[in-house]
């Protein structure tokens, strides 16, 4: 899976490409655990995201709660199947999803 | 040090020191031969130098004796003196020779008996004598069967005779004889008598026997017939002959030393001594007097010196050789040391025992650069089997808690003791390589209600499996004294969640049976909706609110929901895993495609429903890895007959 981050100021875009499971999740939670400071707006890119396990929804907890005590976190382009992986957890509850 | 003597260290040195070995040899060989060469070159060159001088010296004083025989004898023909006159004319002529020859010693006239001068009768000999400072006359006689006369008389030649002690003169000469001629009237040359001049060997053999020669030389001086005339063992001289005291001098010996003599005039002899001992003698013919001028190096001292050269040689080389030798040890040591640590440590490896570690080696030759390689390879094989270590005990691990997850739950209903003649129930676990958290569960609360519970912990691995184990307790510890299943999962997501560290979460999907009415309370927490399959094979989806997952946040609520079965209708139960299973292409199985296959399941037994759904997503998934656990329950509901009054 391939990560592709940008930031601008206090913006962080993280923008994934393939599938987010428990193979690939370690890769994505290293990008998160530790590297958020001074990031008060992440933006989960997830136009290219196939698919997500629960090891993915895992991560996205992780981020949610990082995010949720220094800014918040937004899940932007989110295809069809990954939403209704969302929707069925109950995810898309506590996720903002655009 | 022990030897070892299949060892590098010991084979390469003795290869060494044998192929040294061959090369001492070899050079003591040929320059043994070179000395040997140059010694003899050497004695020639010094005996040489030796004689040439001494021989001159001798030669003059000889031929100047030789030419003053002569004139007084041309003399002494011619003038005829007699008498006193005679005498004094001796005198004279003696103090004149002494002059220029001092070894002179006397001058005599012997004349043919009534040939002498003044008509004496008889014989007539008068000797002039220089001994101790005088000089005087002495008469002497009877000299006519003398050999001195006879072969002078004989061969009316002047000549030298062989050496011999004086019947007059009382010491050793030399005498040079000549004839005395008178013109008679006729003019012819009559024979009067022999003229002699002497010479005295005293001196000549004192500076013969001084003259220092090295290495154990000594000069010798043969007569003719080789009488030994001077020598330094004085004794010899005038009583031996040079070879009658030869003892291991052969008759040929000699004759090959006298050819040798006539051949050369001069030249190196390696014969015999005197003493009988080997010798090298260099010789020079003296032509005055046809006397042999010798040096004679005793082999015995001469060899001495080339023998002590020879010593040094052999102790110079037995250092080499110790020498050689210790450097070679040390050498190879450099090498056979380093390789021998090496193969301890490469056996200790072989046993498994990786913390042998073998010395640095400096330098940066062949042999360090193999100490360094053997221990980075040890570094490497040593975190290598560590890692697998750990590999193997996260394998381990994850055997046991597949033992666990797979042992724990119910296999089917007599196991939980719910088996009643108003439902049938199966379920199915099929875990994936790396375990994960799917379960299921089913208990009674009481007669007549049914809990059925399917759950799927997100994640794989140990903390997955402890998860799904702990969740299965909570649920079932507070479904016995909690009502209603909102509650329980109120609370159970409560428990779970405020000690969930790691951030796991578990969906799960339960419901309560009433076994009399066919009355389901649910609840899905995060969880795929099961689905309905009618006794006429027609199939739905139950509808679910999708409450969040359990153990994410602690005061999430849950929503209770409801629905009633019809007899003959079955409740199918499923996790994730159906839904993502993926083919050879990598497409998921999917929700629709489960419907599809319910839907043309037609058994009716919850065992066979499971089987045919596996089957399908057996032939669907082919030869693709199966990446999640799959976990599904089927319950029939057949209503209760002793309600139907």
């Amino acid at each position: 899976m391939q990560i592709a981050k940008t930031q601008q100021g206090g913006t962080l875009t993280i923008a994934l490409d393939g599938r987010l499971d428990s193979l690939t999740s370690p890769q994505l939670e290293s990008e998160i655990q530790g590297k958020l400071d001074g990031v008060a707006h992440l933006v989960m890119d997830l136009e290219k995201l196939a698919y997500i396990s629960s090891a993915g929804l895992r991560v996205m907890l992780v981020a949610q709660k990082i995010m949720s005590k220094q800014g918040d976190l937004v899940l932007k382009k989110v295809g069809q199947e990954v939403r209704e992986i969302f929707d069925v957890t109950g995810f898309s509850d506590i996720l903002t999803i655009e | 040090m022990k030897i070892n003597v299949h060892s590098l260290a010991f084979k390469q040195s003795v290869t060494v020191l044998v192929s040294i070995s061959i090369v001492f040899a070899l050079l003591f060989g040929i320059g043994g031969f070179q000395i040997n060469e140059k010694l003899s070159q050497m004695l020639l060159q010094k005996g040489e130098e030796i004689s040439r001088a001494n021989v001159a010296l001798i030669n003059n004083l000889f031929s100047s004796g030789k030419s003053f025989g002569e004139e007084l004898a041309v003399k002494v023909g011619t003038q005829n003196l007699s008498g006193k006159e005679l005498d004094d004319f001796l005198l004279r002529s003696l103090s004149g020779v002494r002059a220029t020859v001092p070894q002179v010693v006397t001058v005599v006239a012997a004349f043919e008996p009534g040939k002498a001068p003044g008509k004496v009768e008889g014989d007539y000999m008068r000797l002039a004598y220089y001994s101790k400072g005088e000089s005087s006359i002495i008469e002497g006689g009877d000299y006519q069967e003398a050999p001195w006369y006879k072969s002078t008389k004989d061969s009316l030649k002047g000549r030298w005779q062989d050496p011999f002690a004086g019947q007059f003169i009382k010491e050793q000469i030399v005498i040079y004889t000549a004839p005395i001629f008178r013109t008679g009237e006729a003019e012819q040359k009559d024979f009067v008598g022999v003229l002699c001049v002497g010479i005295s060997i005293a001196n000549l053999k004192d500076a013969i026997a001084s003259i220092p020669i090295s290495s154990s030389g000594y000069a010798v001086v043969l007569s003719a017939d080789n009488t030994i005339i001077a020598h330094p063992k004085n004794e010899l001289t005038f009583k031996s002959n040079f070879a009658s005291i030869s003892r291991s001098a052969s008759h040929k010996r000699l004759v090959e030393f006298e050819n040798a003599v006539d051949q050369m005039k001069h030249g190196l002899f390696l014969g015999s001594s005197v003493d009988g001992e080997d010798a090298a003698i260099y010789f020079t013919a003296m032509e005055s007097i046809n006397w042999k001028f010798l040096i004679v190096w005793p082999a015995k001292t001469f060899m001495e010196e080339q023998r002590s050269v020879g010593h040094m040689f052999a102790f110079i080389s037995l250092c080499g050789y110790i020498i050689l030798f210790i450097i070679v040890l040390l050498m190879i040591r450099r090498i056979s040391l380093p390789l021998r640590a090496i193969a301890a440590a490469a056996d200790k490896i072989g046993h498994g025992e990786f913390s042998a570690e073998i010395p640095v080696v400096s330098g940066d030759d062949e042999i360090s650069q193999l100490a360094t390689a053997f221990e980075d390879m040890r570094h490497s094989l040593c975190n290598y089997f560590e890692t697998e270590k750990s590999l193997d005990r996260v394998k381990r691990d994850l055997d046991f808690s597949r033992g666990l997850q797979l042992g724990l739950l119910p296999k089917d209903e007599s196991e939980e003791n719910t088996a009643d003649n108003r439902h049938a129930l199966a379920p199915l676990l099929l875990p994936a390589e790396d375990i994960g958290g799917d379960f299921y569960d089913f208990f009674k609360l009481d007669d007549d209600r049914l809990a059925i519970v399917i759950a799927d912990v997100s994640g794989k691995g140990v903390p997955a499996t402890l998860l799904m184990m702990v969740s299965r307790i909570v649920i079932r510890t507070l479904a016995a004294h909690l009502n209603s299943v909102s509650d329980i999962f109120n609370e159970t997501n409560y428990e779970l969640a405020r000690r969930n560290k790691d951030n796991l979460f578990v969906s799960m999907w339960m419901g309560i049976l009433n076994l009399k009415t066919g009355h389901v309370d649910y609840v899905s927490a995060g969880h795929r909706p099961p689905i309905i399959h009618h006794k006429d094979c027609s199939v739905e989806f139950i509808k679910c609110k999708p409450n969040l997952a359990m153990a994410v946040m602690e005061e999430t609520k849950y929503t209770q929901e409801s629905l009633t079965l019809a007899p003959g209708d079955t409740l199918f139960l499923y996790t994730d895993g159906i839904i993502e299973a993926e083919n050879m292409d990598g497409e998921p199985f999917g929700k629709f495609e489960l419907l599809k296959v319910l839907s043309e399941c037609c058994e009716n037994e919850p065992t066979e429903i499971c089987k045919f759904v596996n089957e399908h997503l057996d032939r669907y998934v082919g030869h693709a890895r199966q990446m999640d656990d799959i976990a599904m329950l089927a319950v029939r509901y057949d209503g209760d007959r002793s309600n139907n009054g």
